[in-house]
């Protein structure tokens, strides 16, 4: 019964070397794009650095979202999935680049972060008393933690399942696994705390325990955008076709409806609680990004990012409706950056939106940078993890 | 690639059974002589259940002061025991729906169990926010019901929203229940010998004969439900999360709380889960079916909650002291050093470091150890409500009302007598219906796959 079916596949020699042209168009255009962001400092110093570290923190989502994808598969031994693992790893393998991005953001602290400030540390009494945490030196400490351990689960999931399809050695498989499990558990810290660190300690007074989750359900939601948007982007170009079926696209949409779901559910819950709670502290960071024409935004991630989505998937099929599919990412994904921007920059413009080119150019050159490494990366090897022990039943999937 | 001998090792279901076999064991077991631990067992639990009723007729005769109860706790082990129960009855709803949808075949043999011990916990949960109103003749106030009066019930309040969670979860999942027992509940009336057990089965077996359309419509109506319950599983201890974190006590009113109540319920679950299953797959002779691959797979999703349930206590502790509010500070050192401390510690060590232990694939697969494991986590979830309810009202913003609540035996005998409640119901469902779902673990046998037979012939 399965030789018949892998016969027929072409599991064994599955790839696509056009990935390099693909990279050779959006890896310059992302260059580019980064370039004129950067050359931002000259003229609007300021304005870049914020417009920087929106785009970084959406990348940044989308690389730890797609991390965390192939950690849980390794975990739970997920046979479903085997077909598509390479693209979230060869995603996630990236985040072995993304401490130099992060370079920037440490010129331009003072610009982005209140909390180091002489001025304020001075006359604030809260600023002091957070400076055991909230001090320079330790900040970069915090961050080149996250940035190693990021990395090296990154970039140990990608090379052992790479090694795995050249060797065929069954050991790795459970590497993959014992290497999962813990990893799992530093990632949920490590990303509570960067979450705090990139983004919740620019109000410096303000805090929520819910942020890293908060920010986590945005990153898992965003990166399954893109996995979905990639999967049928290759169903389209190459034989991938013949391997993934409906049942694999179906239960990728279920997986987007249902974290689509789990992201309303926590977006609401600490905004209800806040809310409904009514003490300073706490409401004022909500008031900046309601205030004047922010709310827009909020009211446009409410129904955009939660009502939309969940009606237009919540039937069977449109959960392996390609066309539907591929849309709804790519809104999704495009919200994902709109409300890292609704997050970073009511900070520096308070009551109105603003968007300066800046923005557009560190999104264009972030998103572009990316997949063009994906693309540069994924030409290199097989589609598949052909030797994988449960490709066959992956295959099986009806 | 040889197929055959993985999924050799990965059966769910043991020891060489076929579907007959199958349906014997199980259907067997309400058709034996009643042994004679169950009367035991039951004659135990009524004794219990008939204490936990004269508590309750103490309370209402008396009203609330006959427990702990006082300024400045108000809110005690009622509360706490609600919380408990409620939290406890989130494993079956979790494997029955969300396992479902996510097709992990190994829920099959313990779903029935778990949803039947989720209808008996929410009972005993129910009970508690029931008797503490005081007034219990004036309880139908809290359901919107137009008066003379004028007089609605606050829309307002997370306690409302409470009562419309918890009364909607119990009849989603009772359905639920019902509607997966069908099929089996025609195979008892066609197996049983007695003529009212024949009638008791055949009526509430709706007349089913397995026909094919009674399949297809079976199958939809399964999946509606499961749609149904997964949302239900979120909401009930989010919305019980409300109940706290809405208010701005401190320790109470901090955002985490729903995703982290809803984890320490399901951590909570799965242990009850763990310890009835162990006992039962022991008495009843289950051990093919609720595999030790199957008490594996419960500790990995311990495990995981434990984790996030000790995660949220990191994220707590640590935004207490970044925040710098005042009393938010004050609240979780009073917790950890103030005089509750002893609950805090069991609190950490039931459910932060006993888990740890299942990080082993040994531990994991021993049954002793997990057995003890599940009763100890039981114990620290409770301690864990416990900790959030009372600390925060026992030292509250005035320094000059602090108290320090401690449990009449009221208190402690109406906890005791919802075991009674909680295991007649019990031991009533494992006496009389089907404690496994019989055609559900056929359909994740190797026999229910088409091309079994013709395979096993070539061979």
């Amino acid at each position: 019964m399965k030789p018949d079916i892998e016969s027929n596949l072409p599991t064994e020699s599955l790839s696509f070397p056009e990935g390099r042209q693909l990279a050779r168009i959006f890896l310059p255009a992302g260059m580019i794009a980064l370039i004129l962001t950067l050359s931002g400092i000259f003229f609007n110093a300021e304005r870049f650095f914020y417009s920087w570290l929106t785009g970084f923190t959406f990348i940044a989502s989308i690389l730890l979202g797609a991390l965390f994808f192939v950690m849980v598969q390794h975990v739970t031994r997920s046979s479903w999935s085997v077909v598509l693992r390479r693209i979230p790893e060869t995603i996630s393998y990236q985040l072995i680049l993304l401490p130099v991005f992060f370079i920037p953001i440490l010129f331009g602290m003072e610009y982005l972060y209140e909390w180091i400030r002489p001025e304020r540390i001075a006359t604030d009494e809260l600023t002091q008393h957070k400076l055991p945490y909230l001090n320079f030196p330790f900040f970069i400490l915090r961050n080149i933690l996250y940035f190693i351990v990021w990395g090296f689960l990154g970039y140990k999931l990608y090379k052992n399942s790479i090694a795995l399809d050249h060797s065929g050695d069954l050991s790795l498989d459970k590497k993959q696994r014992v290497l999962s499990a813990p990893g799992i558990l530093l990632f949920a810290l490590t990303v509570a705390f960067a979450s705090f660190d990139w983004m919740m300690s620019m109000d410096s007074h303000w805090f929520s325990t819910m942020f890293g989750v908060y920010y986590f359900s945005m990153s898992f939601q965003a990166a399954l955008a893109l996995i979905v948007i990639i999967t049928l982007f290759l169903i389209k170009k190459t034989a991938f076709s013949k391997i993934i079926n409906q049942a694999h696209i179906h239960d990728l949409g279920a997986l987007l409806f249902g974290f689509t779901v789990f992201y309303a559910y926590i977006a609401f819950s600490q905004f209800l609680l806040i809310y409904y709670a009514n003490i300073p502290e706490e409401t004022l960071w909500y008031y900046y990004r309601f205030e004047g024409s922010w709310i827009y935004l909020a009211y446009l991630f409410l129904i955009g990012r939660f009502v939309l989505p969940f009606i237009l998937l919540l039937n069977k099929r449109a959960k392996s409706n390609h066309a539907l599919l591929t849309g709804v990412s790519i809104w999704i994904l495009f919200l994902n950056f709109l409300e890292m921007f609704w997050i970073i920059i009511p900070i520096l413009h308070k009551g109105a939106i603003s968007v300066h080119w800046l923005d557009v150019a560190s999104f264009v050159g972030f998103l572009c940078l990316s997949i063009g490494f994906f693309f540069y990366l994924l030409a290199q090897n097989s589609l598949i993890p052909k030797k994988d022990p449960l490709l066959a039943e992956s295959l099986k999937k009806h | 690639m040889s197929q055959s001998s993985d999924t050799q090792k990965d059966l769910l279901v043991k020891g060489n059974h076929d579907f007959a076999s199958v349906t014997r064991l199980i259907s067997d077991i309400p058709q034996q002589k009643t042994p004679a631990w169950w009367y035991i067992a039951f004659g135990i639990s009524n004794i219990l259940l008939a204490m936990l009723l004269g508590m309750v007729i103490l309370l209402i005769w008396n009203g609330i002061g006959v427990w702990g109860l006082n300024q400045p706790v108000g809110w005690g082990w009622d509360i706490t025991n609600f919380v408990w129960w409620v939290g406890i009855g989130h494993a079956g709803t979790l494997i029955s729906a969300i396992l479902f949808l996510f097709r992990q075949g190994w829920r099959t043999a313990i779903n029935r169990f778990a949803e039947a011990m989720t209808i008996f916990a929410v009972m005993c949960a129910g009970l508690f926010p029931a008797i503490h109103v005081g007034r219990i003749w004036a309880i139908y106030w809290i359901f919107p019901l137009p008066n003379s009066m004028q007089l609605w019930p606050n829309f307002n309040s997370p306690l409302l929203w409470d009562v419309f969670a918890v009364a909607t979860y119990f009849t989603v999942s009772t359905l639920f229940w019902y509607v997966g027992l069908i099929p089996d509940l025609a195979t008892m009336r066609d197996k049983v010998k007695g003529f009212y057990s024949k009638i008791a089965y055949g009526v509430f077996a709706l007349g089913w004969t397995g026909s094919n359309r009674h399949w297809q419509h079976y199958e939809k109506a399964y999946m509606i439900l499961a749609g149904l319950a997964t949302p239900l599983v979120l909401s009930v201890h989010t919305i019980v999360s409300f109940d706290f974190a809405v208010s701005i006590i401190p320790g109470w009113h901090t955002t985490i709380f729903p995703p982290y109540f809803v984890a320490g319920a399901v951590f909570s679950g799965f242990a009850m889960v763990l310890t009835l299953m162990i006992i039962t797959r022991k008495l009843y002779h289950l051990e093919d079916i609720m595999t030790i691959d199957h008490i594996e797979k419960m500790n990995i999703i311990i495990l995981v909650t434990g984790n996030m349930v000790g995660f949220a206590y990191a994220m707590e502790f640590f935004i207490a002291w970044y925040g710098g509010v005042e009393y938010e500070k004050f609240a979780f050192i009073n917790r950890a050093f103030g005089p509750y401390a002893w609950a805090y510690w069991i609190m950490i060590t039931c459910n932060v470091v006993a888990p740890q232990f299942f990080w082993v694939k040994k531990f994991r697969r021993h049954i002793g150890l997990t057995f003890f494991l599940s009763i100890v986590i039981n114990i620290g979830m409770w301690f864990e409500r416990f900790v959030i309810t009372v600390t925060s009202l026992a030292q509250d913003f005035l320094p000059s009302s602090w108290g320090y609540f401690s449990p009449t035996y009221v208190d402690v005998l109406t906890y005791v007598g919802t075991f009674g409640l909680f295991f007649t119901f019990f031991l009533l469902f494992l006496r009389f219906l089907p404690m496994v779902a019989i055609s559900e673990v056929k359909g994740v046998m190797p026999q229910a796959d088409p091309a079994y037979y013709r395979n096993n012939q070539k061979h």
